[in-house]
């Protein structure tokens, strides 16, 4: 202990460009299917968001929020698709810094990579016209028209933050969405302006930065979250290898030159993948609640095979399970935000298990990063900043990296199911349903 | 007009409608998880109530956490769930409807495999037959509690300010599963004889009038011929009509307002909601076939591998293809009405006025309950009253509203029903219209 209080690493302020963040950690991008289908958000989002913001956390990351319904990853989240949606951010916005956290849209569009098929819309926009590899979605190839719509989508979206006087906005550029789809050369097979070069490949991104940047001015914050390497061969080796970090750094460069204010490190050109959220592949909770891999998309009788059938399902949770093992789950991406933070002169955020005081605090004196995120550790102790705070390196009941929220997320509520984290199975069961408890009678909505 | 009938009103026990048409009880997933009420569910009621029906029988409304059928429903399992029921109720009943709570215990039954719960309780041990979800057969005092989670959630609905209640006995719930001779097992006094299988039922009807008393509206669903072999030729048959009717005379002794037909001791059911197997609907969201339970690659196979998805939907198909979707259990319900003194209504596709003013006239029921063509045509108790005899877009009987549900926002799904693919979406979505808070 410092006369700084514990841990002053991570206490101290984060100041971007145009934002001032009270420490180091933010909750990365994660939620439950809480909001209506129709993409307008619900009070149990607001109560979820901020029961971190009131565990301490520097500032949340939304969850995904599409900036157009075709762009849904899967239904039941907030969009930001119209400015009808403006009054329940401004809301969302307001009950987060009340709870003494910054809050940062996160913007996003999914392509071809879904968890549930839309009925809205049957087939995905991408790159490319390739189905993708986890559920065989369907996709089409994106016209000329239709990126600039999807670009102006971006911008509308931003727009919309500024208005709802939100604190920032991060574009979901990784984990194989549809920014991904265009910088990974793994999956863009275009012969026009925005395939083959890395130039071409960034092209999309980088016309997403300048309209929004246009449409917010240049003093609203502005971060990109990039997957620093696709690690294509994580699963198989004989996979294409997809984008390197030098070609992520090279594109780092260009996202600042952009205009934007600050980096934020993931990794895997797909969602979910070896590394991200990396841990344990959950076979007994994926084949119970994961169904929409076995009915939708073109792949079903693979998947059918794959995860529920012995010894094939073990085969493969070893092989997903081999990038951890050899990394190991906390902190698995520093390496990559060491070197994109060795080049660019924004600040860095890295995301990847973080859930042990001395290891953030280490990683941001080292000069490895200048804050971190957090998703599944927040979900297991959402108190953990505070716990930090008070000088304990780690939660009593840490997050095991299980992946049981994660697959279980797609039926039931968003929580942490490890049920050997709680004293019983029910104590597990309402700590979950609990994030319902504030919603309101209708009768007080009017 | 042949079809005044239909717009007298109907007196059951101490409840008076203003017509002779109920919205069956359907529903979306529109509530949270933890079985609490939202606005949207609100909206949901109150659209079939402007659209004119007498009375709106609710979505099942589980009476315990452990009988939920599928997440997303409103419970009435607690006192604290009443003020939800209380302003539903109030909204229902600004457009002259009223509102009956159908009490529910989905026993084994389930569409997705229970968090809390991962084991059901039923009267016997063996799994459910469509997804194999595993059961345990209930003690002496768990069906005590059962009775009176029963009792309780009646209690609820009146304290709550509504007009009754309607006890699921039907389509494979957990009184089904005492009732039917094709589950029911055991070999106490719970099971065997007619008599023994009905005991529960006629427990649970008895401690919820000695909650609600005299005077306020208890109905009870039944499944008069639950034709088990229907669903797989290998099953047997259960209760036939003339067991059902010794039963509803049992019912109406021990103190049941009127009876509600329907049928099959399963749901889905051939015979109930009957007509079309959208199987390639089935295939991309009905996930928990393929995902939970014991028969998942039976069910994989059956509904995905040509020839046996195909072979599947004619076989479900049969019954509809014998008697037609629209009055399938007028038969039935007749036998019923027959046998008993207080009124009989009946479910299964009514939406043609001539049909329906047919069917009470001749006697085979008093009032008739309607889910999927009011799902189409919310406005059909007013179409009727203009004087159209069928509406303009009928329901077309495809079933896509049922096996969406579970991943999509109940509604009508039948694209050729609408201009566009984006028309249909822009109804189904209108439910959540008024539903952001603040």
């Amino acid at each position: 202990m410092t006369e700084n209080g514990h841990w002053p690493a991570i206490f101290q302020p984060l100041r971007f460009r145009n934002l001032e963040v009270k420490n180091r950690l933010f909750r990365s991008s994660i939620s439950g299917r809480f909001d209506n289908y129709d993409g307008s958000g619900t009070e149990t989002r607001i109560d979820w968001d901020v029961k971190f913001a009131r565990g301490g956390i520097g500032a949340i990351i939304s969850s995904n929020t599409p900036v157009h319904p075709r762009g849904l990853i899967v239904p039941n989240y907030a969009h930001l698709d119209s400015d009808d949606r403006i009054p329940f951010y401004v809301e969302l916005g307001r009950r987060v810094r009340d709870g003494g956290a910054k809050y940062i849209v996160q913007l996003a569009f999914s392509g071809r990579q879904r968890d549930i098929p839309s009925v809205l819309y049957e087939t995905g926009l991408s790159s490319t016209d390739k189905a993708d590899p986890i559920h065989g979605f369907p996709c089409e190839r994106m016209t000329r028209a239709q990126i600039d719509e999807v670009v102006d989508a971006f911008a509308q979206a931003a727009r919309r933050a500024r208005e709802a006087e939100l604190d920032g906005i991060e574009i979901h550029g990784c984990n194989g969405y549809l920014i991904t789809q265009f910088l990974s050369p793994a999956i863009n097979d275009r012969n026009d302006e925005y395939g083959g070069s890395l130039e071409n490949r960034a092209r999309f991104p980088l016309e997403v930065v300048r309209a929004m940047r246009k449409e917010i001015g240049d003093d609203f914050h502005l971060q990109f979250k990039i997957s620093a390497i696709d690690d294509g061969k994580a699963l198989f080796p004989w996979a294409n290898e997809g984008t390197t970090v030098e070609e992520s750094i090279q594109v780092c460069k260009w996202l600042v030159e952009a205009g934007v204010d600050g980096l934020h490190v993931s990794a895997g050109y797909v969602f979910p993948h070896p590394r991200n959220p990396a841990g344990t592949f959950p076979i007994s909770d994926v084949i119970r609640s994961y169904d929409t891999m076995l009915s939708s998309g073109k792949n079903t009788f693979r998947n059918y095979l794959m995860f529920r059938t012995p010894p094939i399902n073990k085969v493969f949770a070893w092989a997903w399970e081999r990038r951890a093992r050899q990394l190991g789950v906390e902190g698995i991406n520093l390496e990559l935000a060491r070197a994109v933070k060795q080049v660019v002169d924004v600040p860095v955020l890295c995301a990847g298990g973080f859930q042990t005081a001395s290891v953030i605090s280490k990683a941001i004196e080292d000069g490895s990063v200048d804050g971190v995120t957090m998703g599944r550790p927040l979900i297991a102790n959402p108190d953990l900043p505070n716990l930090f705070r008070e000088g304990r390196d780690r939660a009593p009941k840490p997050c095991t990296y299980c992946n049981k929220c994660l697959i279980n997320f797609v039926e039931s509520p968003l929580g942490c199911y490890e049920e050997a984290r709680y004293d019983s199975r029910e104590a597990m069961v309402r700590e979950i349903v609990s994030v319902y408890e504030g919603a309101p009678l209708p009768s007080e909505l009017e | 007009m042949s079809s005044d009938v239909i717009f007298q009103p109907l007196r059951l026990g101490s409840l008076t409608l203003k017509n002779r048409v109920l919205r069956s009880s359907l529903a979306g997933r529109f509530d949270n998880y933890d079985g609490s009420g939202t606005p949207v569910r609100i909206n949901w009621d109150v659209k079939f109530a402007r659209g004119g029906v007498g009375a709106i029988i609710s979505s099942n409304a589980p009476v315990h956490r452990r009988g939920r059928l599928v997440p997303g429903f409103a419970l009435i399992d607690r006192d604290d769930r009443i003020p939800f029921f209380r302003e539903l109720g109030k909204r229902v009943h600004e457009y002259d409807c009223k509102y009956i709570v159908q009490l529910n215990h989905a026993g084994r039954h389930r569409d997705i495999g229970d968090l809390e719960f991962p084991k059901g309780l039923s009267s016997t041990d063996r799994p459910e037959p469509i997804h194999g979800f595993e059961c345990e057969r209930m003690t002496r005092p768990q069906i005590e509690e059962t009775v009176d989670a029963f009792a309780q959630g009646a209690r609820r609905a009146r304290e709550a300010g509504l007009d009754g209640v309607e006890v699921a006995g039907g389509n494979g719930v957990l009184v089904t599963q005492f009732l039917s001779s094709a589950i029911n097992d055991r070999d106490d006094e719970y099971g065997g004889s007619l008599e023994n299988r009905a005991r529960f039922a006629l427990q649970v009807v008895r401690a919820i009038r000695v909650q609600v008393g005299r005077d306020f509206y208890v109905g009870f669903k039944i499944s008069v011929d639950e034709c088990m072999n229907e669903v797989f030729p290998w099953l047997r048959r259960g209760n036939t009509p003339a067991d059902s009717v010794q039963i509803c005379k049992w019912l109406e002794e021990a103190g049941v307002d009127a009876i509600h037909i329907t049928a099959g001791a399963a749901f889905p059911h051939p015979r109930n909601p009957p007509g079309t197997m959208p199987l390639r609907d089935l295939v991309r969201t009905y996930d928990t076939i393929a995902a939970s339970g014991r028969y998942t690659f039976r069910n994989y196979v059956a509904f995905r591998t040509w020839p046996f998805s195909s072979i599947f939907r004619w076989q479900w198909e049969r019954p509809v293809r014998r008697v037609g979707a629209e009055g399938i259990n007028l038969p039935e319900s007749r036998a019923v009405k027959e046998a008993v003194s207080i009124p009989v209504l009946c479910g299964g596709g009514f939406q043609t006025a001539s049909v329906v003013a047919n069917a009470i006239t001749s006697g085979a029921c008093d009032g008739v309950t309607i889910a999927r063509s009011l799902l189409a045509n919310p406005n059909l108790v007013e179409l009727w009253a203009q004087g159209y005899d069928r509406p303009p877009r009928p329901c077309t009987y495809v079933n896509k509203c049922l096996a969406n549900f579970l991943e999509h926002p109940l509604a009508c799904y039948e694209e050729s029903r609408f201009d566009s693919h984006d028309e249909m979406m822009r109804e189904a979505l209108r439910v959540y219209e008024t539903a952001e808070g603040r």
